[in-house]
């Protein structure tokens, strides 16, 4: 597959995806110095739980809250080694300063650091608290805590695992069903367990074949496989239900309300690694690309300077202009190379000089009527830039602003280079004040 | 060395996304002219070279006023409006295929003049969007004035709106409307002659130039519509109601109900406005239900102006429901993922 085509035909090349698929996961070590962001989900920062000078282990943590703040992630040591710094440093992700620890890394010994739990035997209430001490959040890039969506109170009947894997330069999960095909099956029965649900759909964007493996142990325990037309917008955890189960979710409402979880399939596998080996979030997988040096699927302990992958791949940076931290559909660009993997990067793509401002260029609108017809959710983007501009708070609260997903499709499409991410930012916050 | 140190390197924080379509402005208007440039082609066939010359003289004209505005624009020091020509020449393409064949050469230069200068440029610097189609715009207001100077011997010809030949016609009876169709029966080509249905769909040597050969524009449109995703709303509902009116105003007078839908659809006004002015992108409204609304509203109006005789009269009806646009835009909206119908919702848990 080339390319696929979303709302209104209009289409996205896979060409980064079908050049990198195929390639086994390499596992980069650590880097000489760790640095791991104290909020990197959903929700409120935690507090350090360490100090400048301590010694720490691999696993241990190293932010945490208090039992009664509700959404938050716990983060954990990606090594054993010292704590040389508790500084401020702009995460891209929420465009704000945020507190970091820096590690002087003194090994990249690994260990288990909780005791292993049996599924078959272990109770609901512990495997979710191990979920919680785990620290795993929704690995996507939507980082919201994973023990809040399978603690959920609502009586849940689907189960959707979301192994799309809709930006057209990821392909980790992929990698993921084809290496760890038993880890997923056992993290998804652990899912199930929690949530005691016994309709479980695997939704993949794979072709019959390409994970036998996996597509067979799945079929074995009663897991269906949906396999996908392979549309961008429909990774989204609400298109993604609309598509498999036909229904919508109500405006201001979460899917666990109308009795659905999705979870995606990097976050299956985290859930194995902290039952089953009692590992903390520590690592991810995540895909490099760039036009110039090609791509690479790699196993990144949380917390790897940027740099320090790009010396692993022995690239030099300045033959970018550009990189991109996740999606380059909605990931940020960086404005330094310190910047460290976090649990929500599914990516690295770097851009040269000649492809790294597309949108350089934006002349007026001319009503082409593109950006609302490739609009997943059916809101009009347009409409919407122009009561932004306008500050029409009325106007944008008829638009519904407020269901936008930010997919970035609206942009995509525009002959005029627009871009309309600011628009849409400010629109949803006009509606809110 | 810490870190930031040994990472000198500095990027500039741009937002996502960070790839585009590779789509733009210009190749639309590229391949818009490529769809009026193969009914230019047709047209000039069946009309003969003074369509062509239409043709080039809307061109030409608009190529020429182009230059002197941004050469002006240049010289001043000015931002220039558009540093492409597509759109102009696309405009000026349209101006050649909405004029009458019959109408004098300088008659569609001044056109083509009025289009760039008043409503192309004028319009974007004085609202920076276009309220209105500018050869629609342009077109009413000239041959509107010529019309009304009725002290002039020649105001009506030359306007062309209200056409002396037009006037005579009445197009209310099944008898009327027969001896209407003269214009249409005296068409001969490879030595036979055309029915007046066979001459509307396929060969007019009468009328707006892009409407000579209806069938071309109906296949051409519709490759358009599809290629370059058009506002299909607007065609279909404008092209649905104007065959429901015709049936049903076919049957209330009892006449030749093939022969009403084939004058009602197929005169140029009609058909060549439809397909390429009534979805031209500014002047159109955006959701959905406006669109459809806008195409009937046209359809209606058009339908209404041909049986008073006023048979190029599409063109004031698309300038009107130009101008009710920015209220169109407030209306007519899809509802958006997560409002849609009860069926589509599992209850709330
Ligand atoms: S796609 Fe761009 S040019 Fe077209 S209507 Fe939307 S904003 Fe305007
Ligand atoms: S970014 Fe928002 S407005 Fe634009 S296409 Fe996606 S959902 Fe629609």
């Amino acid at each position: 597959m080339k390319s696929f085509k979303e709302k209104g035909r209009f289409e996205i090349t896979l060409g980064i995806k079908e050049s990198v698929a195929e390639k086994p996961v390499k596992i980069v070590p650590p880097a000489e110095i760790m640095s791991v962001y104290l909020k990197q989900h959903l929700g409120v920062p935690t507090q350090p739980q360490v100090q400048i000078g301590d010694s720490v282990k691999f696993g241990q943590i190293l932010g945490d809250l208090e039992e009664n703040q509700k959404v938050y992630a716990a983060v954990h040591s990606p090594v054993n080694g010292k704590v040389i710094d508790i500084t401020t440093q702009k995460n891209p992700f929420s465009n704000k300063v945020e507190q970091i620890i820096k590690i002087q890394t003194e090994d990249a010994k690994t260990n288990q650091v909780f005791e292993k739990l049996n599924p078959e035997t272990a109770s609901k209430e512990d495997l979710l608290n191990r979920v919680k001490k785990a620290g795993i959040v929704g690995l996507g890039g939507a980082t919201y805590p994973t023990h809040l969506k399978l603690g959920t109170p609502n009586r849940i009947t689907n189960l959707i695992i979301n192994a799309k894997e809709s930006d057209p330069n990821t392909s980790s999960d992929y990698r993921l069903m084809v290496e760890k095909p038993d880890e997923v099956l056992k993290g998804i029965q652990v899912m199930a367990k929690i949530l005691n649900v016994h309709d479980i759909i695997v939704a993949t964007r794979t072709k019959e074949g390409m994970t036998p493996h996996l597509d067979a142990i799945l079929q074995e325990h009663g897991i269906r496989v949906v396999r996908m037309r392979p549309n961008y917008s429909i990774g989204s955890e609400k298109l993604l239900i609309k598509e498999i189960l036909g229904y919508e979710v109500p405006q201001g409402h979460y899917p666990p309300e109308i009795g659905i979880v999705v979870h995606n399939i990097a976050t299956v596998y985290a859930v194995y690694e902290a039952v089953y080996e009692g590992l903390p979030l520590v690592s991810r997988g995540i895909t490099f690309y760039s036009e110039q040096t090609g791509g690479e699927n790699l196993w990144v302990r949380i917390g790897t300077p940027i740099e320090h992958i790009f010396n692993f791949l022995n690239i030099s940076p300045t033959i970018f202009e550009k990189t991109i931290m996740g999606s380059i559909f909605m990931g940020p660009s960086l404005e330094s190379l310190n910047i460290p993997i976090e649990k929500g990067t599914t990516a690295i793509t770097g851009f040269s000089k000649d492809r790294s401002k597309p949108y350089a260029d934006e002349i007026p609108c001319i009503r082409c009527n593109y950006c609302n017809i490739v609009c997943p959710v059916d809101i009009y983007p347009q409409l919407i830039m122009e009561a932004t501009k306008k500050e029409n708070v009325t106007l944008l609260k008829k638009l519904h602003v407020e269901v936008c997903i930010d997919c970035g499709l609206c942009s995509y499409v525009c002959p005029s280079l627009i871009k309309f991410t600011p628009y849409l930012l400010k629109g949803k916050k006009l509606i809110k004040t | 060395m810490t870190v930031e140190e040994r990472s000198p390197m500095q990027f500039e924080g741009i937002r996502p996304p960070h790839i585009h379509m590779g789509f733009s402005k210009d190749e639309l208007m590229l391949k818009t002219f490529l769809m009026l440039s193969i009914i230019a082609i047709g047209s000039s066939i069946i009309m003969g070279i003074n369509a062509l010359i239409h043709i080039l003289t809307a061109l030409g004209t608009v190529f020429v006023i182009h230059t002197l505005i941004i050469s002006f624009q240049k010289w001043k020091k000015k931002p220039v409006s558009y540093d492409s020509y597509t759109s102009t020449l696309v405009a000026g393409m349209i101006v050649g295929l909405a004029m009458p064949i019959a109408g004098p050469f300088y008659i569609t230069a001044a056109v083509a003049l009025v289009t760039v200068l008043v409503f192309k440029f004028g319009q974007n610097w004085l609202f920076i969007r276009k309220y209105i189609n500018p050869a629609a715009g342009a077109k009413t207001v000239l041959l509107g004035l010529l019309s009304i100077m009725l002290f002039w011997e020649e105001s009506l010809s030359i306007g062309q709106l209200f056409h002396p030949h037009h006037l005579d016609l009445n197009l209310w009876t099944a008898e009327g409307f027969e001896a209407s169709m003269w214009i249409f029966q005296r068409v001969t080509i490879f030595g036979r002659d055309l029915s007046a249905t066979a001459s509307l769909l396929f060969w007019q040597t009468h009328g707006w130039i892009g409407g000579a050969c209806g069938i071309l524009v109906l296949i051409v449109g519709s490759i358009a519509v599809v290629w370059l995703r058009y506002k299909w709303r607007i065609v279909g509902s404008a092209l649905l109601t104007m065959i429901g009116l015709a049936v049903v105003f076919g049957l209330i007078v009892r006449d030749d109900i093939l022969l009403r839908i084939s004058f009602h659809v197929f005169t140029g006004s009609f058909i060549f406005m439809v397909f390429f002015m009534a979805t031209e992108p500014q002047s159109t409204p955006l959701p959905e239900i406006s669109q459809i609304i806008f195409g009937v509203a046209l359809a209606v109006i058009t339908f209404f102006l041909q049986l008073l005789n006023v048979l190029g009269g599409s063109i004031f009806a698309l300038v009107l429901l130009n101008l009710a646009t920015p209220f169109l835009d407030k209306i007519g909206f899809r509802k958006p993922y997560g409002f849609k119908s009860k069926k589509q919702r599992r209850s709330l848990r």
